[in-house]
């Protein structure tokens, strides 16, 4: 059943045109009066566009095929990591969380050299460091 | 047309120590990230952007050129050396170059890949020098009706010759003009789709969008996919004899035929928005192939075959300059990144360009043909190096990749928001990829969807706010109704197809299966 993926990313598509058009455009894009162009008329046909193709799709699907579910769970997981460490940035900035950071990452990727963990939670960070706040005099994130 | 002491001048500039400097710097790192597998110079130039922001334009473009460049030589090493190509232009090198190895003989695969790269790069900067600027004298005569038919053309061949179908090629394309509406309007200057975020009201940095699906997603999917193991040391084969690690010039000489060849189809095939390199090194390959009188030998150590495709996808590098310097579209994912860094350094792409920036341009120039000769030297003296750096642990690179990306898009956006936004687009483009939409086509068409918008709104005061007066501009309706038959083709063609190897849907860094043309 590998054209359910078009399928369903079709019957998304088709949705998400069709609320952009009828909901989401008409709710936040102002349309003054005048001009050659008004700033709804662009949206609405790409709205359309994607409506269109969208239902297309689900129903002439091709024969792709998404990852299994063992993958996207892999994915949300360093995408929470990712996700937290921004937010731990805003609160203590970047050099204290790119370590941690580098280091959490790297154990879930499967190192375990200390050398080479050393070189990802030591050295880089402070590379980082001297390239951005030495070198080119600008701020790091946080 | 340009003054010739404007182009003299230009190319005069590159010489300066500074600039050459940053030339030998990108092609340096160029090399490097192309051989390791999993980055590529498409990454590498993303999140290489931000940091050429404290620079002047010349070095900070010429830098950029230099890691594209050195990229495509540093992509055959893994190819030919671990039959892995590490961008996905040197897929057909690893047919040839791989059984090389095996035989002994992989010192004279990746200086034949060096070679045939630098000669066929070499031949598209000059097609690019010679046309580029009368090109751009034509392009001139171009008004808004013109562009937005000839975007509508873009869109239109983009669209059909990336991705899986033509249809979730539209869809890409359509996701990236939605996207790109996000702020104000050009127009009426009023807020679109903000949502209540005013960090938006001067719509997504290009930075953010561009990291978050090229270089994040990248990252974060070859790392679930549990491609970013420790690096695995490699044995490099040696016969031990002296001929078996070096090109001689009879043996380069052998191939002149076949890199011219290799070379014309790039420049041809790069010229043409929405192609690329790995389409140029496949066809280039399977004609080599269909010429040879010993079409037994290739898929066996043919130097043929890695001529053929190096001196190919190396000519696209130049011939993807010619859409983008006399037009202002970007041809592929590196033009559109090299679009966005000459927009953040104060260069408006384009036929103008020319006439505004012409000493700039030339500079460019010369340091395109520099950073031929550059990677030349630098692929001599570097390839055993690489030969090190194919087995370099991901887990370090991935993480350092990461904490770059980090650092360049906070120094690009002033702020964790653009962090935020391109933390954002990664799980889009990984979404996007999973499901099999091409994220080249949604960033150029985000790249060029305020233009669009403008050239339209133009466009439409020009014909009187009658669309059907566009009878009265025979360019542009030459140009739609190609644009039509194109649409037709690649429906009658592709949809419900599988992709081939002409599929560029699959983002540069990614390993493709290598198939026999």
């Amino acid at each position: 059943m590998s054209n359910m993926t078009d399928r369903i990313s079709g019957a998304f598509f088709l949705v998400f045109g069709l609320a952009m058009f009828f909901l989401v455009i008409p709710e936040y894009v102002e349309d003054p009066q005048g001009g050659n162009l008004s700033p709804k008329t662009m949206p609405n046909i790409v709205a359309w566009v994607l409506a269109i193709c969208g239902g297309f799709l689900a129903l002439r699907p091709t024969n792709h095929a998404a990852p299994d579910a063992r993958f996207f769970l892999k994915t949300t997981a360093y995408v929470a990591i990712l996700g937290g460490a921004i937010y731990a940035m805003s609160l203590v900035g970047f050099l204290y969380v790119a370590p941690v950071l580098a280091l959490v990452l790297m154990l879930m990727i499967g190192e375990r050299r200390p050398l080479w963990l050393g070189v990802g939670v030591v050295l880089m960070p402070a590379a980082i460091w001297f390239l951005v706040t030495q070198l080119l005099e600008r701020a790091l994130p946080g | 047309m340009v003054d010739f002491s404007i182009i003299l001048a230009g190319f005069g500039d590159v010489f300066t120590p500074f600039n050459l400097l940053f030339v030998v710097f990108g092609v340096v790192l160029g090399q490097f990230v192309g051989a390791v597998p999993g980055i590529g110079p498409v990454m590498a130039m993303a999140i290489a952007i931000p940091f050429t922001f404290g620079l002047d334009p010349l070095p900070a473009i010429a830098f950029l050129v230099g890691v594209n460049k050195g990229g495509l030589v540093g992509g055959a090493v893994p190819a030919i050396l671990m039959n892995t190509p590490g961008t996905p232009d040197a897929a057909a090198t690893a047919m040839d170059g791989y059984p090389l190895t095996q035989q002994g003989k992989p010192l004279k695969a990746t200086k034949m890949a060096l070679f045939s790269s630098i000669t066929g790069d070499t031949f598209s900067d000059i097609v690019l020098i010679t046309v580029a600027a009368p090109l751009a004298v034509l392009a001139l005569k171009m008004g808004p009706v013109e562009i937005v038919a000839l975007m509508i053309f873009a869109f239109s061949i983009i669209s059909g010759l990336m991705g899986e179908s033509l249809i979730k090629g539209v869809i890409a394309a359509a996701l990236g003009l939605m996207i790109s509406f996000i702020g104000t309007d050009p127009e009426h200057f009023t807020p679109r789709l903000i949502f209540g975020f005013w960090d938006l009201f001067d719509g997504l940095a290009l930075p953010s969008v561009a990291i978050g699906m090229l270089a994040i997603s990248e990252i974060l999917r070859r790392m679930a996919e549990g491609r970013g193991t420790e690096g695995q040391g490699i044995l490099v084969p040696d016969t031990g004899n002296p001929e078996d690690r070096r090109v001689s010039w009879v043996e380069y000489w052998a191939c002149r035929y076949t890199m011219l060849r290799g070379a014309t189809i790039g420049t041809i095939l790069g010229a043409l928005p929405g192609i690329g390199s790995t389409a140029a090194a496949f066809i280039s390959y399977a004609m080599t192939k269909a010429a040879s009188k010993e079409q037994e030998s290739f898929g066996k150590g043919n130097l043929h075959g890695i001529a053929a495709t190096e001196s190919a996808n190396s000519a696209v590098v130049g011939a993807n300059m010619i859409p983008l310097l006399t037009l202002g579209i970007p041809g592929s994912v590196t033009a559109a990144l090299i679009i966005s860094a000459f927009m953040i350094h104060g260069m408006q792409p384009g036929p103008l360009l020319f006439q505004n920036q012409g000493r700039l341009v030339y500079g460019l120039f010369g340091a395109m043909i520099m950073a031929n000769f550059i990677n030349l030297w630098v692929g001599q003296a570097g390839l055993r190096l690489w030969v090190k750096v194919v087995s370099a642990p991901k887990a370090v690179i991935f993480s350092s990749a990461l904490l770059l990306c980090f650092v360049g898009v906070s120094m690009a956006t002033n702020g964790l928001f653009g962090v935020t936004v391109m933390l954002i687009f990664a799980v889009f483009g990984l979404l996007m990829h999973s499901f099999g939409y091409s994220m080249v086509i949604f960033i150029i068409a985000f790249f060029l969807g305020p233009q669009f918008e403008k050239s339209l709104s133009q466009a439409i005061a020009l014909l009187n706010g009658n669309l059907l007066n566009i009878y009265t501009s025979p360019v542009a309706v030459a140009l739609l109704v190609l644009s039509g038959v194109s649409v037709f083709w690649f429906l009658s063609k592709r949809t419900n197809e599988e992709a081939d190897t002409t599929n560029l849907g699959v983002p540069d860094g990614e390993t493709l299966d290598q198939k026999n043309p």
